[in-house]
C-alpha cells in the first residue's frame, strides 16, 4: 500500500478490509460477519468490538488475506488519511474491460 | 527464436507443479499470506488494489504468433478480455483468480512461456532493442546474448536472494532504444578489432532516488562478459544494502563507494574470478544460441514499394502512419512496424484478446511469425514488406490499432496507477488520457514531432517519468492528487533525468500546462525538425517552466 497503515483510536468507527484468498477480489467485512465485496455493504465498528472483528478477520486465512482496518464515518462513508487509496479500491473510475 | 531445450521444460513444468502445491496449501489456509507472499512473488503473483496480478516473463520482449494467441486465450478465459504489456517488455494479467493461477502457468508452459523471476529480488526479465535482429543501425543481434544472459541468471543459486531486483538491458545500436543508463546493467554491445565485446554501464535506475549508470568498463570481450557479470552481482551481494529497501539498489552502492572504489571492487573479483574459477563462454554455445535468432529469409525486393507509394497517395491517414510508426529494416524493401497500444481514450498499454489474436495472425501472414514489445508498451512487427504495409494498415485500423503516433506526444508511457496498483499515491491513467485529448488531432500531433511524456502515478516510477522529455508524477496530497512536471529527461544514449519545475499542479490542470509547454516549444523551435527535447536543451528549462506555470 501508498503508505504505513494509520493507526485509528479505538473511537474511531472503522471497517475492516481486505482480499478475498481465492480470488483476489477487494472485501468488506458486513455487520453480520460476512464479506461483500461491494463496499457500500460494509460494517462499522468501533472499540473493543472492532477490535475483536480484526482479531478473528486474521484467523480467516483461507477466506480473507491481509484484513486491516479502513477509517470510515459513522455511517460508512470512506474517511481519513487513506480516503483516495481506498475510495479507488471501493469505487474503481475505470471500466477495467468489457467484462467489468 | 530459442526454443526451449529439455532442461527448460522440466524446470519450467517442476516449478509449475510446485507452485500448485503452494496454492493449494494457501487456499486451504494450511499457509498464511505471510509464508505464502515470498512464494507467490517467486512465480510472478501480486496482490494489487482490487485482485492478483500475474506478471508473465517475454524474454526480451519477443513472442510468436503461438505464445500470443495464447496470452489471448488466458486474457479472455481467466481475465476480462485484456491484458497489459509492460516497460520491461512483460505482460501482466490484471484480475487472475489465485485459484486459476496454477492452470494458467500449465498453459502457459505448453507455449514455452512461465512467470518465474518477474517478481522478488533476483535478476528479472534482460530488455533490449525491440528493432533487435532488424535494425540497420546494430552491430550485432542481441537477442543471443539475451538468451546467454536468461539462462545464466534463471535459478542462478547465488542470485536467487539479491538485496534488491536488479535489471539488465542491453542494446546493439549506437541509438539506444534501450534505455541502458537507467539500468542496473546496461550492456552496449560493440566490435573492436573484429572483437565483439560489451561497453559496461552499472547502477542506473529510476525510483526515489534516480541515477544515470556509471560507465564501468568500456570493453569486456563478449567470452568474458559471464565472468565480469559474476563479478559486478558479488560485489552487489555482499555488499549492497539489506538494511533499507529504499537503498538497496545497486544504484545506491555505486553512489555510496564512488565510481573508482566501485570498479576497483568490481575489477579485483573479477581478476579473482579470472584466475579461480573463470567461465570462457564456448564459442560453439554461442554460436548454438545465435543460430535461434537466425534473421529469416526474406526476399530481395526493390527498395521503394509501388505498393506502398501508391497506397500513400490514395490515403492521407496511411501515409501519416507509414511516417510514425515505421523504423528502418536493415534488409531493402521490409520495414520494422509499431503496433501502437496507444489509441485515445484506452489505457496505455493495454491489449484486448482480440487484439492480441489479430497482430499474432498478421505475425504469422506478413511478419514471419515474430512479435515485439517495446519498453515503451507497444507490439512491433519487425519484419513486414512495404509491399503489405497497406493491408497490415487496414487490418489494425479496423481492430483499433491504427494509431499513428510511434514516439510522439500521445505514445506515453504509464504505469498502472492507482486505479490498479497498490503501491501508487495517485492516478496516472486518467491524467494521460485527459492529456491525449488535447493532442487528439493527427496533423497537430505530427507537427509536434518526437516527444516522450512519461507518467508514474508514485515515486517508485514504474512510468519511467524521470526520463520522459516531460514527466508527470503523481502524489496524494491530503487526499487529493496532484501532478508534478519534470522537463528535460531522456532515456537514449544521451540519457538525463527530467528535473521537477515547481510546484505541482491539479489533475484537472495538467493538460492546459502540458499545452502551453507545448506550445511555446512550437514558438521557439528553430524549425519544425529540431525536436522538443533539442529545443528544451538549447534553451534550458527556466524558459520552459515559465511557459508551465503561466495563467491559463
Amino acid at each position: 500500500m501508498s503508505s504505513v497503515r494509520p493507526k485509528l483510536k479505538p473511537e474511531t468507527p472503522k471497517a475492516v478490509t481486505g482480499w478475498a484468498t481465492a480470488t483476489g477480489r477487494s472485501v468488506w467485512l458486513r455487520a453480520d460477519g460476512s464479506w461483500t465485496e461491494e463496499a457500500g455493504l460494509l460494517g462499522v465498528f468501533t472499540g473493543d468490538e472492532a477490535e475483536a472483528r480484526l482479531v478473528a478477520a486474521l484467523k480467516q486465512e483461507a477466506t480473507v488475506t491481509d484484513p486491516y482496518f479502513m477509517e470510515v464515518t459513522a455511517d460508512g462513508k470512506i474517511a481519513g488519511r487513506e480516503t483516495l487509496r481506498e475510495s479507488m479500491r471501493a469505487e474503481p473510475t475505470l471500466s477495467f474491460g468489457g467484462a467489468a | 527464436m530459442y526454443r526451449y531445450d529439455q532442461f527448460d521444460a522440466r524446470l519450467v513444468a517442476e516449478r509449475v507443479a510446485q507452485f500448485r502445491g503452494q496454492v493449494e496449501r494457501r487456499l486451504s489456509g494450511a499457509l498464511t499470506e505471510d509464508e505464502f507472499k515470498p512464494l507467490r512473488l517467486q512465480n510472478g503473483v501480486y496482490l494489487q488494489l482490487h485482485a492478483y496480478m500475474l506478471r508473465i516473463a517475454i524474454p526480451y520482449g519477443q513472442l510468436s504468433p503461438r505464445q500470443l494467441r495464447r496470452l489471448a486465450e488466458i486474457a479472455r478465459n481467466y481475465d476480462r478480455g485484456f491484458g497489459h504489456f509492460t516497460t520491461r517488455q512483460n505482460i501482466q494479467f490484471n484480475w487472475v483468480a489465485l485459484k486459476d493461477i496454477p492452470e494458467v502457468l500449465e498453459k502457459l508452459a505448453e507455449v514455452e512461456m512461465h512467470a518465474i523471476q518477474t517478481s522478488g529480488n533476483c535478476i528479472r526479465n534482460t530488455t533490449t532493442d525491440h528493432f533487435a535482429g532488424a535494425a540497420q543501425d546494430e552491430v550485432v543481434d542481441p537477442r543471443a546474448w539475451c538468451e546467454i544472459i536468461r539462462q545464466w541468471s534463471t535459478f542462478h543459486p547465488e542470485f536467487a536472494f539479491l538485496p534488491r531486483k536488479f535489471k539488465i538491458a542491453v542494446t546493439a545500436a549506437e541509438h539506444d532504444r534501450a534505455a541502458i543508463r537507467v539500468h542496473d546493467v546496461g550492456l552496449h554491445i560493440r566490435q573492436k578489432d573484429g572483437v565483439t565485446g560489451f561497453e559496461v554501464h552499472v547502477g542506473g535506475g529510476q525510483g526515489r532516488t534516480p541515477h544515470i549508470a556509471a560507465l564501468v568498463n568500456p570493453f569486456v570481450p563478449e567470452t568474458q562478459i559471464l565472468d565480469y557479470l559474476e563479478a559486478i552481482m558479488r560485489v552487489y551481494n555482499r555488499y549492497g544494502r539489506r538494511d533499507n529497501k529504499y537503498k538497496a539498489r545497486i544504484k545506491i552502492l555505486v553512489s555510496e563507494l564512488g565510481e573508482a572504489e566501485y570498479i576497483r571492487q568490481v575489477e579485483e573479483e573479477f581478476a579473482a574470478q579470472r584466475a579461480n574459477e573463470k567461465v570462457d563462454l564456448p564459442a560453439e554455445e554461442v554460436a548454438r544460441i545465435h543460430a535461434y535468432f537466425e534473421p529469416p529469409a526474406l526476399a530481395p525486393k526493390p527498395a521503394l514499394s509501388k505498393q506502398l507509394e501508391a497506397a500513400k497517395a490514395a490515403d492521407p491517414s496511411f501515409a501519416r502512419w507509414t511516417r510514425a510508426n515505421l523504423h528502418p529494416h536493415k534488409v531493402a524493401g521490409y520495414t520494422s512496424v509499431t503496433v501502437s497500444l496507444k489509441p485515445l481514450g484506452a489505457a496505455p498499454g493495454d491489449a484486448t484478446d482480440t487484439q492480441m489474436l489479430l497482430v499474432a495472425d498478421l505475425a504469422e501472414k506478413y511478419g514471419y511469425g515474430d512479435v515485439r514489445v517495446s519498453h515503451a508498451q507497444n507490439l512491433i512487427l519487425p519484419h513486414v514488406a512495404l509491399d503489405d504495409l497497406p493491408e497490415v494498415y487496414k487490418a489494425l485500423g479496423a481492430a483499433g490499432l491504427g494509431a499513428a503516433n510511434e514516439s510522439r506526444i500521445t505514445d506515453m508511457i504509464v504505469c498502472p496507477g492507482l486505479d490498479y496498483c497498490n503501491l501508487a499515491n495517485a492516478r496516472s491513467i486518467p491524467v494521460a488520457l485527459a492529456v491525449q485529448k488535447v493532442f487528439a488531432d493527427p496533423a497537430y500531433e505530427e507537427d509536434i514531432g518526437k516527444l516522450h511524456i512519461n507518467v508514474s502515478g508514485c515515486i517508485n516510477a514504474c512510468g519511467h517519468h524521470h526520463v520522459g522529455h516531460i514527466g508527470i508524477l503523481g502524489v496524494d496530497k491530503k487526499g487529493e492528487e496532484f501532478y508534478q512536471i519534470l522537463l528535460g529527461g531522456r532515456a537514449d544514449e544521451k540519457a538525463a533525468l527530467g528535473e521537477i519545475v515547481g510546484p505541482g499542479l491539479k489533475a484537472e490542470d495538467v493538460p492546459a500546462a502540458i499545452h502551453r509547454v507545448v506550445e511555446f516549444y512550437r514558438t521557439q523551435r528553430t524549425s519544425p525538425s529540431e525536436k522538443f527535447i533539442d529545443t528544451l536543451e538549447r534553451l534550458g528549462h527556466q524558459t520552459f517552466q515559465e511557459a508551465l506555470y503561466a495563467a491559463g
